[in-house]
């Protein structure tokens, strides 16, 4: 036997079980191989069922779990009304903001639409007036369009919910019934909120301001329509006050409505 | 010059407040029960009384077994309190004494009228388990009936108006 036979017998004597395993690996790494790339087969056709199927879910989610989660959303909602709340606002705060800065838009695009009619009696008048009185255009237009306009005037009986009397440019509503359900309002109001002697002083309804005005035994209630800033706010309250003083502070209540409607029928105040 | 007056009913639940008034501002009468939440107000004027035009501003308050729980600025300035109770459910005049002795003391100079309503409802107002009962109520009346329901306010009205 040649030198190099035996060492090559020798060698698969001492070799023979690793090889084996060797060509079981070699074996197993095929066989994975194919798998692997039998999967990369696969996901190529079955990724875009996945993906079909996982949209078509994602559309159904509101169908199916909508329920679910409502129920859900209420119960959390139910049980922990603070955290809501303190949730909301701010998104709340913002929307209003939002919806201010609109409206601030619309009401410049409408100066500047009037400011472009150049030819109407109006602006003409106004023109005019701009020039007498020193007040830029801009000023007057902002004045005309956001005037405030004093709609109802009620001075209701506080304790009663009775009206004394009542100033009223509609003659649509009862105001008897407008005075109770007011009056109603404003103690269930003052009633839930209860903060010290803090009572209701503006209901907001639409596009009206409801301003609340208290005396000892009565309150006026003013609906006014338009821009209700501090400035009106300040001025209405002088002349209530006034009012009050002329004509409530003593003596029967006689005849007030008549002297309400002489008071308040220029809208100027 | 029209007078108004600030009449408020008050009572348990479902003894048919709302129904009472209903019957008398618009005549008008229903078996479905429509539970008040709140208040809810009418008004009816009345004919002339005693040489005055006369309004009722009518106060229908939510049912309650205790009248501590009312908002109490609903009470104030009536002038004519109507305590009403259910004659057939007996739960409902329970505690008469006890609130129209409240209402007594917190409002001494408020008119009060206690009323029996849904007399419609049982055979014989004169059985002797009614007497007691009866003996202390100012009114028997039936919204469905309309039995003794502008009496009521006919004389609530005349009573105010002196
Ligand atoms: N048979 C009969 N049923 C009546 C009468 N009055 C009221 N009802 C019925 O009793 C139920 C309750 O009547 P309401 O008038 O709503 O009672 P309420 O006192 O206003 O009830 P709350 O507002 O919940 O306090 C209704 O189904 C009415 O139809 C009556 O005189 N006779
Ligand atoms: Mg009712």
């Amino acid at each position: 036997m040649p030198e190099s036979n035996k060492l090559r017998q020798l060698k698969e004597l001492l070799l023979h079980e690793d090889r084996d395993e060797i060509a079981l690996l070699q074996a197993k790494i095929k066989t994975l191989e194919s798998i692997l790339e039998k999967q990369e087969q696969l996901a190529s056709r079955i990724d875009p069922i996945i993906d079909k199927k996982l949209a078509q879910y994602t559309k159904d989610i509101p169908e199916k779990l909508g329920p679910t989660i409502t129920e859900s959303l209420k119960n959390e909602i139910a049980n922990s009304k603070d955290a809501v709340v303190d949730a909301l606002f701010p998104i709340i705060g913002k929307m209003i903001k939002k919806y201010i800065q609109q409206e601030f838009k619309i009401l410049s695009d409408k100066i500047n639409a009037q400011l472009q009619k150049s030819f109407s009696l109006k602006n003409w008048t106004r023109k005019f007036k701009s020039k007498v009185s020193g007040i830029d255009e801009e000023n007057l237009i902002i004045q005309e369009l956001a005037k405030t306009e004093i709609h109802e005037i009620f001075i209701i009986e506080k304790n009663s919910g009775i009206l004394i009397a009542n100033f009223s440019k509609a003659k649509t509503i009862d105001k008897d019934v407008i005075s109770a359900m007011l009056t109603a309002i404003k103690s269930f109001v003052e009633d839930a909120f209860k903060t010290g002697n803090d009572s209701l002083e503006l209901i907001e309804y639409g596009l009206y301001n409801i301003h609340i005005q208290n005396f000892n035994s009565y309150y006026f209630a003013v609906v006014a329509h338009g821009v209700f800033d501090s400035a009106y706010k300040g001025k209405l309250e002088y002349e209530l006050l006034n009012f009050a003083e002329k004509h409530l502070a003593k003596g029967p209540k006689k005849n007030i409505s008549i002297k309400l409607a002489e008071f308040f029928n220029n809208d100027d105040l | 010059m029209t007078t108004s007056k600030k009449i408020v009913l008050l009572g348990h639940f479902g003894v048919g407040k709302t129904s009472i008034i209903r019957k008398f501002v618009t005549n008008e009468f229903s078996s479905d029960y429509k539970v008040t939440i709140g208040v809810h107000i009418l008004k009816k004027e009345m004919p002339v009384t005693n040489g005055e035009d006369v309004s009722l501003i009518i106060w229908d308050l939510e049912g309650t077994d205790n009248i501590d729980l009312i908002n109490k600025a609903y009470l104030l300035g009536t002038h004519c309190f109507i305590y009403v109770y259910d004659i057939s459910r007996p739960l409902t005049f329970s505690n008469l004494e006890e609130n129209v002795l409240k209402l007594k003391e917190k409002f001494p100079k408020t008119l009060l009228k206690t009323v029996a309503n849904k007399i419609d409802l049982i055979d014989d107002v004169n059985d002797e388990k009614y007497k007691d009962t009866l003996q202390k109520t100012d009114y028997t009346s039936s919204a469905k009936t309309g039995e003794n329901i502008a009496d009521l306010f006919d004389s609530i009205t005349k009573a105010l108006v002196i």
